[in-house]
């Protein structure tokens, strides 16, 4: 589903140079649904900048679905990125002007969907996240919860092959969190891979494989103790 | 189907209708700058219109000259035949006369001719130009029917002489005011009245002879009265050789000045400075107007710069979203420019209609003529298209915006 071998990101200014990622290897199978755990600065979002098609790698290889990326085009990224990712942002990212069938909507409209084609898919998502009878409700009439669920609805309208998700719960609180994170596992269960990095160990554990980056690279972090010494690092490094 | 479902027209207008207060100022401004354009330009054509109408002389080749008698032995009637006989002979001048005004100078004569003798009916309103056998040739007119003056026709009129010749040639335009229901041709032969019942025969029709006033609105009324002025002043019209106005106008002033010490010799004017003088004040108006128009077009297209820069910035989280969500740079480019089209359409339809109630209280309160139908579908068009360009830069960098923007926190 999602292979990169031996990836390099090197960011440069005038002055310094940051190894964001140096050799990073993961593999995330169909249907599996992988946390991402690391400090601070360890690299987490330029991996999921670099997963999610945002940015391009310096060296290796990623293949997406079966589709090297490296030297693709803005245009073919910015339609892989409609096909086969949705994603969930941690701020939710929702578009203030739009009502919630309209922000739905925007990345169905890229894809070209007709319009009876689009209001199937809004209806039915919107339904799947419990807010269907608030279409044409704001963002900012909704709580971070609702909006959240929104932002997912949007992410799984166009039905893609794998869910990124920044932060999915960073802002929301512990009830409205483990709403959202039923709901992702729900999705998860019907078959779609997620890959979601986070802060917050306790989440991770909920996900099926646990991934810790550290200094731009790869470690695996299967125990519930050895979440519990990042922990103890995270909030050492915050 | 694909690309219309891109277009985003409903989401846009949606959102716009949601934070319309920028949206409604810059359409209010692109509404108001059409208004206003739009009726400057139908100004500036009909001024330019006015003053490119043809005189009728040959503007180019000819000028005028002054000569006023102050001594006692100073015989008016001998001078000006002597004069005459002067400038005709001299290489290089086509052709010359007296003459009692010049056209479109701003100053003459002016009376009524009517077609039926009596108090009781209205003349229609001439300039009057008094001038010898030769007006067709120093004029640059054309006879397009009828017959000209001969040298027998020519008269002496005394200062305070009221009466008038007996005969006359007016232009085409006079006849066909004169006679609306007949043919131009058919006008010869007919008989007027000045001073209300003075009986007048029109012998002949000029093609083109333009009044003294350019403003007036029957500039094209002139007739032509076979007669020689012995008034204090002298005026002689003067046409040269083409291309020999510059080397004549200095010699003919000399050789009126050397000629004739009893006199003094002045007013000399080329027709190309008499008509400048004339439309200066139409030409200071399209300069204003031009000015007015160039610096609302700017203003406006800045204030469409601002709002869509401002707008860019605003959105840049947003912008990186929907890069994320799968635009493409293109679709970010397309989205703000429709953004502009959709904001510059309520503008221009509101222009349209700002425009057609300006041109109306124009037409009623300054008597201008109605706006030309095309002005506002070219104006509409041209303000669009300043709009689009103008939100281009804005546009170009919402689109290189990194769709990385959208997971970055601040």
């Amino acid at each position: 589903m999602l292979t990169m071998q031996e990836l390099t990101k090197t960011y440069r200014t005038e002055l310094v140079q940051t190894h964001a990622l140096s050799n990073f290897n993961l593999q995330v199978e169909e249907g599996d649904f992988v946390a991402v755990t690391g400090p601070s600065g360890s690299g987490k979002t330029t991996f999921l900048n670099i997963a999610g098609l945002l940015e391009t790698f310096d060296q290796g290889t990623y293949n997406l679905d079966g589709e090297n990326v490296r030297g693709l085009s803005d245009k073919a990224r910015s339609r892989l990125r409609n096909e086969k990712i949705g994603f969930i942002f941690q701020s939710f990212n929702l578009i203030p002007d739009l009502d919630l069938f309209d922000n739905v909507d925007v990345p169905l409209r890229y894809r070209g969907f007709n319009s009876a084609e689009r209001k199937r898919r809004i209806e039915r998502c919107l339904e799947l996240v419990g807010l269907a009878n608030r279409m044409k409700h704001l963002p900012s009439q909704l709580s971070g919860g609702q909006q959240q669920r929104v932002a997912i609805a949007r992410a799984l309208a166009g039905e893609p092959r794998f869910l990124l998700a920044d932060e999915p719960t960073g802002n929301l609180d512990s009830k409205m969190a483990h709403s959202v994170m039923e709901l992702l596992k729900d999705i998860n269960d019907r078959g779609t891979t997620i890959v979601m990095v986070t802060h917050d160990p306790l989440l991770a554990q909920q996900a099926k494989r646990n991934i810790y980056v550290k200094d731009g690279k790869v470690s695996e972090l299967p125990s519930l103790t050895t979440a519990a010494i990042f922990t103890a690092q995270a909030v050492n490094a915050d | 189907m694909q690309a219309f479902s891109c277009l985003e027209i409903g989401p846009i207008f949606r959102a716009l209708s949601r934070n319309k207060v920028s949206a409604l100022l810059i359409a209010l401004q692109i509404a108001v700058t059409l208004c206003i354009v739009v009726n400057a330009v139908h100004i500036l054509l009909e001024r330019r219109a006015q003053m490119a109408r043809d005189s009728g002389i040959d503007e180019a080749n000819s000028f005028y000259i002054s000569s006023t008698g102050f001594a006692a032995d100073f015989n008016q009637q001998v001078t000006i035949q002597t004069d005459l006989d002067a400038i005709r002979a001299l290489p290089g001048v086509k052709d010359a006369m007296q003459i009692n005004a010049i056209p479109i100078s701003g100053g003459g004569w002016s009376m009524g001719l009517q077609t039926q003798p009596g108090t009781e009916f209205d003349g229609v309103g001439t300039a009057v130009y008094m001038v010898d056998e030769h007006v067709l040739q120093t004029l640059d007119l054309e006879l397009i029917a009828g017959q000209p003056f001969q040298d027998t026709d020519i008269r002496w009129r005394q200062g305070t002489q009221r009466d008038w010749p007996a005969q006359t040639i007016v232009t085409k335009a006079l006849a066909e005011n004169l006679f609306p229901d007949a043919q131009y041709q058919d006008v010869v032969g007919k008989t007027v009245y000045i001073n209300d019942d003075e009986p007048i025969l029109i012998q002949g029709i000029v093609d083109k002879l333009q009044a003294p006033w350019v403003g007036w609105n029957r500039v094209e009324n002139a007739m032509l009265s076979p007669e020689k002025t012995l008034f204090s002043t002298s005026t002689y019209i003067i046409r040269t050789e083409p291309g020999r106005l510059d080397e004549l106008m200095p010699k003919v002033e000399q050789l009126l000045a050397d000629s004739n010490k009893g006199r003094v010799v002045r007013g000399m004017r080329s027709m190309n400075e008499t008509r400048e003088r004339s439309y200066r004040r139409d030409q200071a108006m399209i300069k204003v107007l031009s000015t007015v128009m160039i610096t609302l077009t700017l203003v406006t297209a800045l204030g469409i710069v601002g709002l869509a820069s401002f707008s860019v910035n605003r959105r840049r989280k947003q912008i990186g979203t929907r890069r994320a969500l799968g635009a493409s740079q293109g679709s970010i480019l397309r989205y703000f420019m429709l953004e502009n089209f959709i904001i510059s359409s309520v503008g221009v339809l509101l222009g349209a209609l700002l425009s057609l109630g300006l041109n109306v209280v124009l037409v009623e309160s300054l008597g201008l003529t109605r706006l030309h139908w095309y002005l506002l579908p070219i104006g509409m068009l041209a303000l669009c298209l300043v709009g689009l360009l103008a939100v281009l830069g804005p546009a170009k960098r919402a689109a290189a915006i990194s769709p990385a923007m959208a997971t970055r926190t601040v």
